[in-house]
Protein backbone atom coordinates (compact mmCIF):
# COMPACT_ATOMS: atom_id res chain seq x y z
CA UNK A 1 0.00 0.00 0.00
CA UNK A 2 2.05 3.03 -1.25
CA UNK A 3 1.24 6.46 0.03
CA UNK A 4 -0.62 7.10 -3.61
CA UNK A 5 -2.64 4.35 -2.89
CA UNK A 6 -3.92 5.12 -0.06
CA UNK A 7 -5.08 8.52 -0.46
CA UNK A 8 -6.92 7.09 -4.01
CA UNK A 9 -8.59 5.24 -1.66
CA UNK A 10 -9.52 7.78 1.04
CA UNK A 11 -11.00 10.04 -2.28
CA UNK A 12 -13.08 6.81 -2.49
CA UNK A 13 -14.37 6.67 0.90
CA UNK A 14 -15.35 10.98 0.03
CA UNK A 15 -17.07 10.15 -2.75
CA UNK A 16 -18.71 7.04 -0.85
CA UNK A 17 -19.77 10.00 1.70
CA UNK A 18 -21.20 12.27 -0.29
CA UNK A 19 -23.03 9.77 -2.00
CA UNK A 20 -24.84 8.92 1.07
CA UNK A 21 -25.53 12.73 2.37
CA UNK A 22 -26.88 13.22 -1.51
CA UNK A 23 -29.11 10.36 -1.23
CA UNK A 24 -30.93 11.74 2.36
CA UNK A 25 -31.02 15.17 0.89
CA UNK A 26 -32.72 13.61 -2.53
CA UNK A 27 -35.43 12.05 -0.07
CA UNK A 28 -35.85 14.97 1.97
CA UNK A 29 -36.33 17.52 -0.94
CA UNK A 30 -37.78 15.11 -3.73
CA UNK A 31 -40.02 13.22 -0.94
CA UNK A 32 -40.37 15.70 1.55
CA UNK A 33 -39.19 13.48 4.07
CA UNK A 34 -37.67 15.74 7.00
CA UNK A 35 -35.25 14.64 8.94
CA UNK A 36 -36.03 13.52 13.01
CA UNK A 37 -33.35 14.80 15.77
CA UNK A 38 -31.78 11.65 15.77
CA UNK A 39 -31.31 11.75 11.55
CA UNK A 40 -29.88 15.54 12.06
CA UNK A 41 -26.94 14.38 14.28
CA UNK A 42 -26.66 10.82 11.99
CA UNK A 43 -26.24 13.16 9.09
CA UNK A 44 -23.68 15.45 11.26
CA UNK A 45 -21.45 12.05 11.66
CA UNK A 46 -21.67 11.46 8.44
CA UNK A 47 -19.97 14.58 7.72
CA UNK A 48 -17.43 14.28 10.28
CA UNK A 49 -16.23 11.18 8.90
CA UNK A 50 -14.90 13.05 6.02
CA UNK A 51 -12.21 15.07 7.88
CA UNK A 52 -10.00 12.07 8.48
CA UNK A 53 -9.81 11.66 4.63
CA UNK A 54 -9.21 15.07 3.73
CA UNK A 55 -6.67 15.60 6.11
CA UNK A 56 -5.41 12.45 4.16
CA UNK A 57 -5.54 14.15 0.96
CA UNK A 58 -4.32 17.15 2.35
CA UNK A 59 -1.03 16.52 4.40
CA UNK A 60 -0.71 12.80 3.27
CA UNK A 61 -1.42 8.98 5.12
CA UNK A 62 -0.98 9.57 8.98
CA UNK A 63 -2.49 7.33 11.73
CA UNK A 64 -4.67 9.75 13.72
CA UNK A 65 -6.44 10.29 10.65
CA UNK A 66 -7.60 7.30 10.78
CA UNK A 67 -8.18 7.68 14.48
CA UNK A 68 -10.84 10.56 13.27
CA UNK A 69 -12.54 8.50 11.14
CA UNK A 70 -13.47 5.50 13.82
CA UNK A 71 -14.16 8.31 16.65
CA UNK A 72 -16.92 9.93 13.99
CA UNK A 73 -18.21 6.84 13.21
CA UNK A 74 -18.04 5.35 16.95
CA UNK A 75 -20.46 8.54 18.02
CA UNK A 76 -22.73 8.28 14.59
CA UNK A 77 -23.07 4.39 15.33
CA UNK A 78 -24.46 4.96 19.12
CA UNK A 79 -27.32 7.15 17.47
CA UNK A 80 -28.10 4.81 14.77
CA UNK A 81 -28.19 2.17 17.47
CA UNK A 82 -30.37 4.18 19.23
CA UNK A 83 -32.85 5.04 16.84
CA UNK A 84 -32.91 1.58 15.49
CA UNK A 85 -33.51 0.10 19.24
CA UNK A 86 -36.29 2.67 19.50
CA UNK A 87 -38.05 1.05 16.75
CA UNK A 88 -37.22 -3.03 17.15
CA UNK A 89 -40.06 -3.98 19.21
CA UNK A 90 -42.26 -6.33 17.03
CA UNK A 91 -44.84 -4.06 15.47
CA UNK A 92 -42.98 -1.01 15.04
CA UNK A 93 -43.54 0.23 11.55
CA UNK A 94 -40.21 2.44 11.78
CA UNK A 95 -39.71 6.01 11.36
CA UNK A 96 -39.51 7.04 7.36
CA UNK A 97 -39.32 5.12 4.08
CA UNK A 98 -37.30 1.96 4.02
CA UNK A 99 -34.39 1.21 1.14
CA UNK A 100 -34.00 -2.11 0.04
CA UNK A 101 -36.09 -3.23 2.82
CA UNK A 102 -33.97 -1.37 5.88
CA UNK A 103 -34.58 1.87 7.39
CA UNK A 104 -31.99 4.63 6.99
CA UNK A 105 -31.25 4.60 10.42
CA UNK A 106 -30.51 0.90 9.94
CA UNK A 107 -28.28 1.98 7.00
CA UNK A 108 -26.61 4.38 8.55
CA UNK A 109 -26.07 2.14 11.33
CA UNK A 110 -24.56 -0.22 8.22
CA UNK A 111 -22.50 2.64 7.09
CA UNK A 112 -20.72 3.20 10.16
CA UNK A 113 -19.56 -0.10 11.05
CA UNK A 114 -18.00 -0.42 7.63
CA UNK A 115 -16.15 2.75 8.57
CA UNK A 116 -14.60 1.44 11.51
CA UNK A 117 -13.74 -1.38 9.36
CA UNK A 118 -12.34 0.11 6.67
CA UNK A 119 -9.88 2.38 9.07
CA UNK A 120 -9.05 -0.36 11.00
CA UNK A 121 -8.30 -2.54 7.32
CA UNK A 122 -6.49 0.74 6.44
CA UNK A 123 -3.83 0.38 9.53
CA UNK A 124 -3.27 -2.85 8.60
CA UNK A 125 -0.81 -1.43 6.10
CA UNK A 126 2.06 0.12 7.79
CA UNK A 127 4.08 1.07 4.04
CA UNK A 128 1.59 3.75 3.38
CA UNK A 129 2.86 6.26 6.42
CA UNK A 130 6.58 5.87 4.80
CA UNK A 131 8.09 9.44 5.24
CA UNK A 132 8.37 11.81 2.32
CA UNK A 133 11.35 13.57 1.22
CA UNK A 134 11.30 17.31 2.73
CA UNK A 135 11.30 20.01 -0.09
CA UNK A 136 15.08 20.66 -0.76
CA UNK A 137 15.97 24.05 1.14
CA UNK A 138 19.09 25.34 1.86
CA UNK A 139 20.04 24.36 5.17
CA UNK A 140 22.26 26.78 6.92
CA UNK A 141 23.16 24.37 9.66
CA UNK A 142 25.01 22.45 7.80
CA UNK A 143 28.51 24.00 8.02
CA UNK A 144 30.76 21.71 9.86
CA UNK A 145 33.16 23.59 12.44
CA UNK A 146 36.30 22.07 11.47
CA UNK A 147 35.82 22.58 7.71
CA UNK A 148 34.89 25.76 8.16
CA UNK A 149 38.24 27.00 9.89
CA UNK A 150 40.38 24.52 7.55
CA UNK A 151 39.14 26.14 4.59
CA UNK A 152 38.98 29.80 5.92
CA UNK A 153 42.52 28.93 7.18
CA UNK A 154 43.27 28.28 3.36
CA UNK A 155 41.27 31.35 2.23
CA UNK A 156 43.37 33.38 4.06
CA UNK A 157 40.68 34.28 6.52
CA UNK A 158 37.84 34.74 4.29
CA UNK A 159 35.46 31.73 3.59
CA UNK A 160 36.05 30.02 0.32
CA UNK A 161 33.34 29.72 -2.50
CA UNK A 162 30.40 32.44 -3.22
CA UNK A 163 29.23 34.16 -0.62
CA UNK A 164 25.41 34.16 -0.02
CA UNK A 165 23.06 35.50 2.18
CA UNK A 166 20.32 32.80 3.38
CA UNK A 167 16.90 35.01 3.23
CA UNK A 168 13.72 32.42 4.16
CA UNK A 169 15.61 29.29 3.42
CA UNK A 170 16.41 30.92 0.27
CA UNK A 171 20.29 31.22 -0.87
CA UNK A 172 20.43 34.48 -2.76
CA UNK A 173 24.17 35.30 -4.40
CA UNK A 174 25.79 38.78 -2.94
CA UNK B 1 -30.97 25.50 15.73
CA UNK B 2 -28.34 23.17 17.59
CA UNK B 3 -28.21 20.80 15.21
CA UNK B 4 -27.28 23.63 12.32
CA UNK B 5 -24.44 24.65 14.73
CA UNK B 6 -23.37 21.03 14.91
CA UNK B 7 -23.17 20.83 11.48
CA UNK B 8 -21.28 24.21 10.99
CA UNK B 9 -18.61 23.47 13.76
CA UNK B 10 -17.58 20.14 11.54
CA UNK B 11 -18.02 21.70 7.94
CA UNK B 12 -15.29 24.32 9.31
CA UNK B 13 -13.02 21.27 10.85
CA UNK B 14 -13.80 19.96 7.06
CA UNK B 15 -12.30 23.53 5.60
CA UNK B 16 -9.67 23.79 8.10
CA UNK B 17 -8.40 20.48 7.36
CA UNK B 18 -7.75 21.39 3.87
CA UNK B 19 -5.95 24.66 4.75
CA UNK B 20 -4.67 24.63 7.95
CA UNK B 21 -2.76 23.42 11.16
CA UNK B 22 -4.22 19.88 11.56
CA UNK B 23 -4.11 20.78 15.05
CA UNK B 24 -6.62 23.46 14.56
CA UNK B 25 -8.38 20.54 12.52
CA UNK B 26 -8.66 18.06 15.98
CA UNK B 27 -9.92 21.13 18.18
CA UNK B 28 -12.60 21.93 15.85
CA UNK B 29 -13.20 17.94 15.34
CA UNK B 30 -13.18 17.28 19.31
CA UNK B 31 -15.67 20.03 19.58
CA UNK B 32 -18.20 19.09 17.12
CA UNK B 33 -18.00 15.51 18.14
CA UNK B 34 -18.44 16.80 22.14
CA UNK B 35 -21.25 19.14 20.97
CA UNK B 36 -22.96 16.35 19.12
CA UNK B 37 -23.25 14.23 21.93
CA UNK B 38 -24.46 17.19 24.25
CA UNK B 39 -27.24 17.82 21.80
CA UNK B 40 -27.92 13.66 21.88
CA UNK B 41 -28.17 13.95 25.39
CA UNK B 42 -30.20 17.20 25.45
CA UNK B 43 -32.77 15.25 22.93
CA UNK B 44 -32.62 11.96 24.68
CA UNK B 45 -35.67 12.15 26.82
CA UNK B 46 -37.77 14.21 24.19
CA UNK B 47 -41.00 12.82 23.40
CA UNK B 48 -41.66 9.93 20.50
CA UNK B 49 -44.39 10.69 18.47
CA UNK B 50 -45.16 7.26 16.50
CA UNK B 51 -47.56 7.13 13.80
CA UNK B 52 -48.82 4.02 14.63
Amino acid sequence: MTPANAMKLNAVALYAISAVLLVAFYFQFAWGELPCPLCFLQRVAFTALAVGPILTLRHGPRPGHYGLIVLAALLGAAIASRQVLLHIMPGDAGYGSVLLGYHFYTWALLGFVAAIAASAAMLLFPDQFAEQAPPARVNRDRIHLADFRRHTRQCGGRAPGVWVRVVSGHARAL
Amino acid sequence: MDSSIAFLIVATAMWAAWRRDPRVVVFLFALGMLFTFAVYLHHATSALPLSF
